[in-house]
């Protein structure tokens, strides 16, 4: 009798099978596990809608300077000549002039588009994560402006300083695939 | 050998020179080289962001059809018959709602902005921007259908900038006077619709448009229209009826037009003009032989943007508030052997003391209620009451699972109608004349968005808006 064709008495055949079915799932919760344990696929970020800036995103991060940076929803920016995540409260005029820029490292960049709109970008390069311009922003305008972990700049520690300290808790491990919690449909570079 | 030894001082002397080239490189270079100083004008900003079309006020009128209702109650203008806010009506208010909220007895489509009504005989009055033909429409409509009955209306463009309506007509028996988005006055006959006179402020007094337009609501004192404008001229008074110039108020120091309106009131016996201005508070002559004049004027509360207008006190006080980080203020007026003197006694953050950025707060009997701004700390978007001694502790609040935002509030009795920012409209029953308690809420509009114009109430109906719709609702017993 060839070995291909070798008998098999149904104890051994439904044995077998019972193996497999026990096998297979305690497999398969191994390797859920695995996944969701993996440092590799969640990453920190902020939760915007959270997030008091309370300035800790600036001085608690172990990179220097911070990965925290801005980021601007423009679809909700309200491209406001007077924008109060641009200029320092009680300003009498309205301008480019350092003194009256609320962001300390002059990260915004201001330009005319049309009567009445202005339009506001960040350079992320000079951006050191301080969330002044957020907080101005969400004080009286739409909350555009919003801070995020840029995960090019971001090492991913194990235990996020800043998490740690975030009073708000607004700093979790999201999923990579999810890795930024937009409020626009701004797609990030790819790190 | 000697080859050798040239070669090394070659080599030697060129390491020298090396270093010495690099260090005197490092000491010339300049660390801040790459430094961009940041200066006015980066942005390209133009000189004058004034639009150069001319605009023929009032030019178009259509009458759509004619009523003969009339209504008992009026709110003629920007916080009722007495500016406080309070109606006097002596209808019952229903403490509560039915599942479905108070019934909605019409409903109309209006274009995008912040424009509340105006209620005077029978009739709603809003100047309301129609973005299909681009223009300024006075739109008049029945108080009780909703039907629109006529309007007078120009070509002006308004570009989309938080809103595009802001300001509330002014009606009286014979009169309708408004305050266009760009600085336009329109009086019109307020039966016919007949266009009586015009002013363009900043053609004609080189006033300075606002931020985010023009939301001045007219005050007409007797037969003369009271218009700040902050140009040449920091206001002018008109005759009603026939748009003449009646007087003009110097403006020295080059105050420019706010969002506040101008309200009238006495000062140790004497009528005065009051308005906050991006600059400073003024009062101005209302009688007499001085009309027009300014009798005192302080610039010690100036904040960037004024929404709100002044609360009067029984004190020959002002209590002024805004938002974007100013705060409140109490301003008192000191009769002087030469005059008037305005004098800053109290001033303090929105986190310490009483407060609010759009809406004007409402002092009734001897307690002001406001609804704090965001930048308020924990009291921040809550409901608050204060006594009109103390503006820094409250004496009731709405805490903090009760918070609300740039919406409108009015006073009906011992009610409080207040709207949120997604037209949730809640009903509040004032106790002890200091706490309030919740009584009803309900959402008006399906997906409502920035529901900030002020409410206008008579005769047991509330017409309440938002961006883009304006309803009235029965809330009467």
């Amino acid at each position: 009798m060839s070995e291909k064709n070798k008998y098999q008495n149904r104890r051994d055949f439904v044995k077998k099978v019972g193996k497999w079915a026990v096998a297979l799932p305690i497999a398969y919760l191994g390797y859920e596990l695995i996944q969701k344990t993996s440092a590799q696929e969640f990453v920190w970020q902020i939760d915007p809608y959270k997030c008091t800036q309370c300035g800790q995103c600036e001085t608690n991060c172990v990179q220097t300077v911070s990965a925290v940076k801005c980021m601007h929803a423009y679809e909700m920016c309200g491209y406001c000549d007077l924008c109060s995540g641009y200029l320092r409260q009680g300003v009498k005029e309205r301008n480019t002039g350092a003194e009256l820029q609320l962001c300390p490292t002059s990260a915004i960049n201001r330009s005319f588009i049309e009567n009445p709109y202005f339009a506001y970008t960040i350079d992320e390069e000079l951006c050191n994560g301080c969330g002044k311009c957020v907080k101005g922003c969400a004080a009286f305008g739409n909350s555009s402006l919003y801070l995020q972990i840029k995960h090019e700049l971001c090492v991913n520690c194990n235990l996020c300083s800043i998490a740690q300290t975030c009073p708000a808790e607004a700093i979790q491990r999201v999923p990579n695939s999810k890795a930024y919690n937009l409020k626009d449909g701004y797609k990030p570079k790819e790190s | 050998m000697i080859d050798k030894i040239l070669n090394s001082k070659v080599l030697i002397i060129a390491i020298v020179v090396g270093f010495a080239i690099a260090f005197i490189w490092y000491l010339l270079k300049q660390p801040t080289n790459d430094l961009v100083a940041s200066l006015p004008g980066m942005d390209n900003r133009p000189k004058s962001l004034g639009e150069n079309d001319s605009v023929i006020i009032g030019e178009f009128f259509e009458r759509f059809n004619e009523i003969d209702e009339t209504t008992s109650g009026s709110w003629p203008r920007f916080r009722g018959n007495e500016f406080d806010n309070i109606s006097k009506d002596t209808i019952s208010i229903a403490e509560n709602w039915p599942v479905g909220g108070p019934p909605i007895i019409w409903q109309i489509d209006l274009g995008e902005g912040h424009a509340g009504p105006a209620i005077h005989k029978g009739k709603v009055y809003v100047l309301d921007y129609d973005e299909e033909i681009r223009a300024d429409a006075l739109r008049v409509f029945s108080f009780k259908t909703g039907e629109e009955l006529w309007r007078r209306w120009y070509e002006v463009l308004i570009k989309r900038n938080h809103g595009m309506s802001r300001s509330i007509p002014t009606v009286t028996d014979d009169v309708v006077l408004t305050l266009g988005p760009r600085c336009h006055i329109m009086c019109s006959n307020t039966e016919t619709g007949e266009l009586l006179w015009s002013m363009d402020l900043i053609r004609d007094y080189g006033a300075e448009l606002p931020q985010w337009y023009t939301a001045q609501c007219p005050l007409i004192d007797d037969d003369i229209a009271v218009i700040a404008i902050g140009g040449k001229n920091l206001a002018v008074g008109v005759n009603i009826s026939t748009g003449e110039i009646v007087w003009e108020t110097p403006n020295p120091d080059n105050w420019k037009m706010s969002h506040s309106s101008v309200f009238a009131t006495t000062f140790h016996g004497k009528k005065t003009y009051v308005y906050l201005a991006v600059g400073g508070i003024v009062g101005i002559s209302g009688e007499g032989d001085d009309i027009g004049k300014i009798l005192w004027k302080t610039s010690a509360w100036d904040p960037t943007v004024v929404a709100t207008s002044p609360v009067f006190t029984n004190n020959n006080e002002i209590i002024v508030t805004t938002g974007y980080g100013a705060g409140g203020a109490r301003v008192k007026i000191f009769k002087t052997e030469t005059g008037f003197e305005a004098i800053l006694v109290e001033k303090h953050s929105p986190k310490n003391g009483l407060s609010s950025e759009q809406q004007t707060p409402i002092l009734a009997g001897e307690f002001l209620w406001t609804i704090n701004p965001k930048d308020a700390g924990a009291l921040r978007n809550q409901l608050a009451c204060y006594h009109v001694s103390d503006l820094i502790n409250p004496v009731w609040t709405s805490g903090k699972e009760n918070r609300y935002g740039l919406g409108p509030y009015l006073l009906i009795d011992d009610k409080m109608f207040l709207l949120n920012d997604d037209s949730e409209l809640f009903l509040y029953k004032i106790t002890n004349n200091k706490s309030a308690m919740l009584l009803a809420q309900h959402k008006i509009f399906e997906k409502g968005v920035d529901a900030w114009g002020p409410m206008a109430y008579i005769d047991g109906y509330l017409i309440l808006r938002d961006s883009r719709r304006m309803v009235s609702i029965y809330v009467g017993l």
